[in-house]
């Protein structure tokens, strides 16, 4: 009994001893390679230089037929490449009147011609922002040993914003000629002469497209399991044909589909975003049902510096799918009314302005319209749209009156009531909100003043949703929750009662 | 409250739109129209806009040149709104658009400062800096004439390019166009030095030079010195390329590398590399130790070879002696004897092979000394028994069979 008991207090002995050495062993060793982390060796060698695109203009080189030596695609990117960022610096330079970044891309002597413009702007408290918005350079000349490139840069189209003491005081779109000598100096193309040969202020008389068949009885449409985010992981054309087909059968001829411009890939758009847009324009196709594509959604950046690549993005998107028999219009943005306070009107003005001038000379067939959120906006860049897209969510007796407004100032345009509701919701956050009854008599009494107004429309929107995410109304439970009720069918799939005033 | 808010409104409005229509008669009897008519000046001189003004309310210019943009305010003089262009603009040579910032912004128009006929600086930039004899390689000039203002000169402004290559000089007119003036030098059928220097509007650049390398080596023959044909292994044969020349008869550059390669008697092969000196390479190899017979051929790797020429080695060593003493266990080899009957120079090879029971055991090599040479072999590695020796040298070779060692 003795022995045993002995035996037992060894063996606990032992084990302890061993749990400790393990602890202290593991203990050490946590430390030891919790010193070993921190930076990778390899990285102090700078190996990888990510390149990121800052300033992509469109950039449409003549054919090469230069005098010299022959140009290879490697050397011309090269030069390309330093181009656009001599660009971007200057842009920079003048925006902040800083001088970084001048030196690597013009030489000694040219670099002092900036220099002296960002003391002359300074001093007066003048800034410009500006921005490029297309290049067809022409290499005149490439020296043989590979060190000097003459280029003739036509019909630059610039764009600036002159502020003095930080209020606007000018904005201008120039297009304009320049010629440049490069020398290939510590690996960066730098301009050496500038020469601005013809400048001449820029009047784009964007084609109107007809639009006299336009005939829009549609609705603004997402997938009920997964709104806002339409192209996701859970994209499903079975799911899209089985909606389209409700919304074919309830008598309506177009939806509403939106292109959120992050999820799209930005600059770089995604190839398979692309690929399920086009899927989902070929279900459009089969069920005969029209889009239209509202561009730029969760977008909210109009700066200036970044307009070159809001416009490749756009300039993508408009090329992949403008051929699709299925597509009807472009909108440029939905809603961009409601960042004129926190952009700038201005700001955000412009850039559709330059947004509509790329979709139409990307896309000659397709008109063109702006998504606004209230028809005191809508008159705004109403020449430049072909039809005027307009949204109503106020009260319905105020509606006749807007519209008759509207038209006196917009006579020779169609005007599409681009998304209207009311949503069912009425609980713990809003206990006097609507009933499925008031949502039947709202779609009701609008669809008679559409039809007396003679307006084209879309309404908001096929289901309600379970999920909305906060990027869309906030995070204010009463405006998330009446936001999940704006739909004709509920969230199990039944209609409600406006179903049937769905359309006219 | 109610009606006092709508009393103020009401008023507020009233005011705000008599301003409105306050400005727009401003506007409307405001008569601003430029008077300045010249569009063309030449670059460095002083630009003034005028405009005439009906009202005395300074405006700002906005005004934009090749490198940027910048907006000038005016001074009001006698109903003339004067605008100074800033220096920095009126020295660059390109279009200058510019428009008066009033309430319509419809005056605008352009300036042209054009670039004026004077040199001041030369930049040149003349590149690859060395190209091949043979006329078909060539190098390019581009001179850039700048003014004193750091402008490029107008197009078609002469710039003549003037090279020095050997007995000849010459000049050659060439025009600018795109902002530069270039001319592409090809090489003469010569290598040598060219210089180059260019000259406009009376101010020359600097002097400019162009190494002109000989191209390519055409074949060439080779040749051997030694100070005698005996293969003694000690005396050096000296292996010699002739000139080694272009195709256009120009010595190739010094330091072409020529590689020798000498196949043996038993179809090995040796190799010495050495490079050239006013076109001549050479390089030594010593003699074998053994009658050979050598055929040697030079190359420049992938570009040219030489003749193949042969030689051979006559054997010196007749014959030698070998004495076992000490038990057999000390052999000694010699004398060693030479074409004349000399002592064979120290460091002739001697190789003994040891066999025991028809098996190698071992090689041990020595090297000669005042023409003899001796091994000994240890009792306590080489145990007494029965032993084969074979000893070789000079490409001679003795045998001795079942040598009792004790």
């Amino acid at each position: 009994m003795v022995s045993l008991n002995k035996n037992i207090l060894r063996t606990i002995l032992i084990a302890s001893y061993i749990m400790i050495v393990a602890l202290i062993i593991s203990g050490l060793s946590a430390l030891f390679s919790y010193l070993n982390t921190g930076a990778d060796r390899s990285t102090m060698l700078h190996t990888e230089i990510k390149k990121v695109d800052q300033y992509a203009p469109k950039m449409v080189w003549e054919p090469l037929q230069n005098e010299g030596r022959p140009m290879d695609d490697q050397t011309l990117n090269a030069i390309q490449h330093d181009y656009l960022d001599a660009w971007y610096v200057k842009q920079i330079a003048y925006k902040s009147n800083k001088t970084a970044g001048i030196k690597d891309y013009y030489t000694d002597s040219a670099r002092e011609n900036l220099f002296a413009f960002i003391d002359l702007n300074k001093a007066q408290d003048i800034s410009i922002e500006a921005t490029t918005l297309s290049h067809n350079p022409t290499l005149e000349y490439f020296s043989q040993d590979g060190q000097l490139a003459v280029i003739t840069d036509r019909n630059v189209i610039e764009y600036k914003r002159v502020y003095k003491a930080k209020a606007l005081i000018h904005e201008t779109t120039e297009t304009s000629t320049y010629q440049m000598v490069f020398l290939l100096e510590d690996g960066f193309w730098r301009i050496r002469h500038l020469v601005k040969d013809s400048a001449d202020i820029y009047n784009n008389e964007s084609q109107q497209i007809n639009v006299d068949s336009l005939n829009i009885k549609g609705i603004n449409y997402y997938p009920q399991a997964n709104p806002w985010d339409m192209f996701g992981d859970e994209f499903s054309t079975d799911t899209i044909a089985k909606d389209f087909k409700i919304i074919k059968d309830a008598g309506l001829n177009s939806v509403r589909l939106f292109v959120q411009y992050e999820d799209f890939g930005k600059e770089h758009v995604d190839a398979k975003k692309i690929e399920k847009l086009k899927r989902t324009l070929d279900v459009a196709e089969a069920n005969q049902l029209n889009v239209v594509l509202t561009l730029f959604d969760f977008f909210g950046d109009y700066s200036i510096m970044n307009w070159t690549l809001n416009q490749r993005h756009a300039e993508a998107i408009v090329n992949a799918v403008k051929d699709h028999k299925a597509l009807l219009a472009w909108d440029i943005k939905n809603e961009p009314n409601l960042d004129f306070e926190s952009r700038g009107q201005d700001n955000v003005i412009a850039w559709l302005d330059n947004m509509i001038d790329l979709v139409k000379a990307t896309d000659s067939i397709h008109p063109v319209t702006i998504g606004w959120s209230n028809t005191q906006s809508a008159t705004i860049l109403k020449d430049k749209v072909d039809f005027i897209s307009f949204h109503y969510y106020e009260n319905l007796e105020n509606l006749d009156a807007a519209v008759s407004a509207l038209k006196t100032e917009i006579p020779n345009k169609p005007l599409v009531l681009q998304e209207f509701g009311l949503s069912s919701y009425s609980g713990f956050w809003k206990p006097f909100g609507s009933s499925e009854e008031d949502q039947a008599n709202y779609h009701k009494k609008i669809q008679e003043q559409i039809a007396a107004n003679n307006l084209q429309f879309m309404s908001w929107t096929l289901y309600d949703f379970t999920e909305v995410p906060t990027a869309v109304v906030g995070r204010r439970p009463w405006r998330r929750n009446t936001q999940k009720h704006f739909g004709f069918i509920d969230k199990n799939g039944a209609k409600k009662p406006a179903f049937k005033y769905i359309s006219n | 409250m109610q009606i006092k808010r709508t009393y103020l409104l009401l008023l507020g409005l009233m005011l705000l739109s008599s301003f409105a229509v306050v400005q727009h008669t401003k506007v409307a009897s405001t008569e601003i129209t430029l008077i300045s008519t010249q569009t063309k000046f030449e670059v460095g001189q002083p630009i003034v806009l005028r405009f005439s003004t009906s009202n005395d309310v300074p405006l700002d210019l906005y005004c934009s040149n090749s490198y940027g943009s910048t907006v000038i305010s005016s001074s009001l003089k006698n109903n003339t709104l004067e605008f100074v262009i800033p220096e920095n603009i009126t020295k660059k040579i390109g279009t200058v658009n510019w428009t008066l910032l009033d309430n319509s912004k419809s005056l605008s128009g352009k300036l042209n400062i054009l670039p004026k006929p004077e040199v001041a600086t030369m930049e040149t930039y003349i590149g690859p800096p060395s190209i091949e004899a043979g006329g078909k390689d060539y190098t390019t000039l581009v001179v850039i004439p700048t003014d004193s203002l750091d402008n490029p000169v107008p197009t078609h402004t002469l710039v003549d390019a003037k090279f020095q290559f050997l007995n000849s000089e010459e000049g050659f007119d060439i025009y600018t166009k795109n902002l530069i003036a270039y001319r592409n030098i090809y090489s003469k059928r010569e290598s040598g030095r060219m210089l180059v220097s260019s000259e406009s509007l009376g101010i020359n650049s600097k002097e400019f030079t162009i190494n002109v390398m000989p191209s390519i080596p055409t074949d060439f023959k080779i040749s051997v010195t030694r100070p005698h044909d005996y293969a003694d292994g000690n005396q050096v044969t000296t292996l010699w390329t002739t000139t080694i020349k272009d195709k256009q008869n120009n010595v190739v550059s010094d330091g072409t590398f020529v590689t020798f390669f000498i196949t043996n008697g038993k179809g090995n092969i040796l190799k010495t590399t050495g490079t050239t000196i006013d076109g001549i390479a050479n390089s030594k190899i010593i003699h074998p130790d053994f009658a050979d017979k050598w055929s040697i051929k030079a190359y420049v790797d992938g570009m040219s070879e030489s003749n193949s020429i042969s030689i051979s080695y006559k054997q010196v060593v007749k014959d030698f002696d070998v004495e076992f003493s000490e038990h057999n266990r000390q052999i000694s080899i010699g004398p060693l004897q030479s074409f004349m009957g000399q002592m064979i120079p120290d460091g002739l090879h001697i190789k003994l092979h040891i066999y025991q029971d028809n098996a190698l055991i071992t090689t041990l090599t020595k090297t000669s000394f005042n023409g003899y040479t001796s091994f000994k072999l240890k009792p306590a590695i080489y145990k007494n028994g029965s032993y084969n020796f074979k000893i070789e040298t000079a490409g001679l070779s003795k045998e001795f069979k079942s040598i009792k060692l004790w």
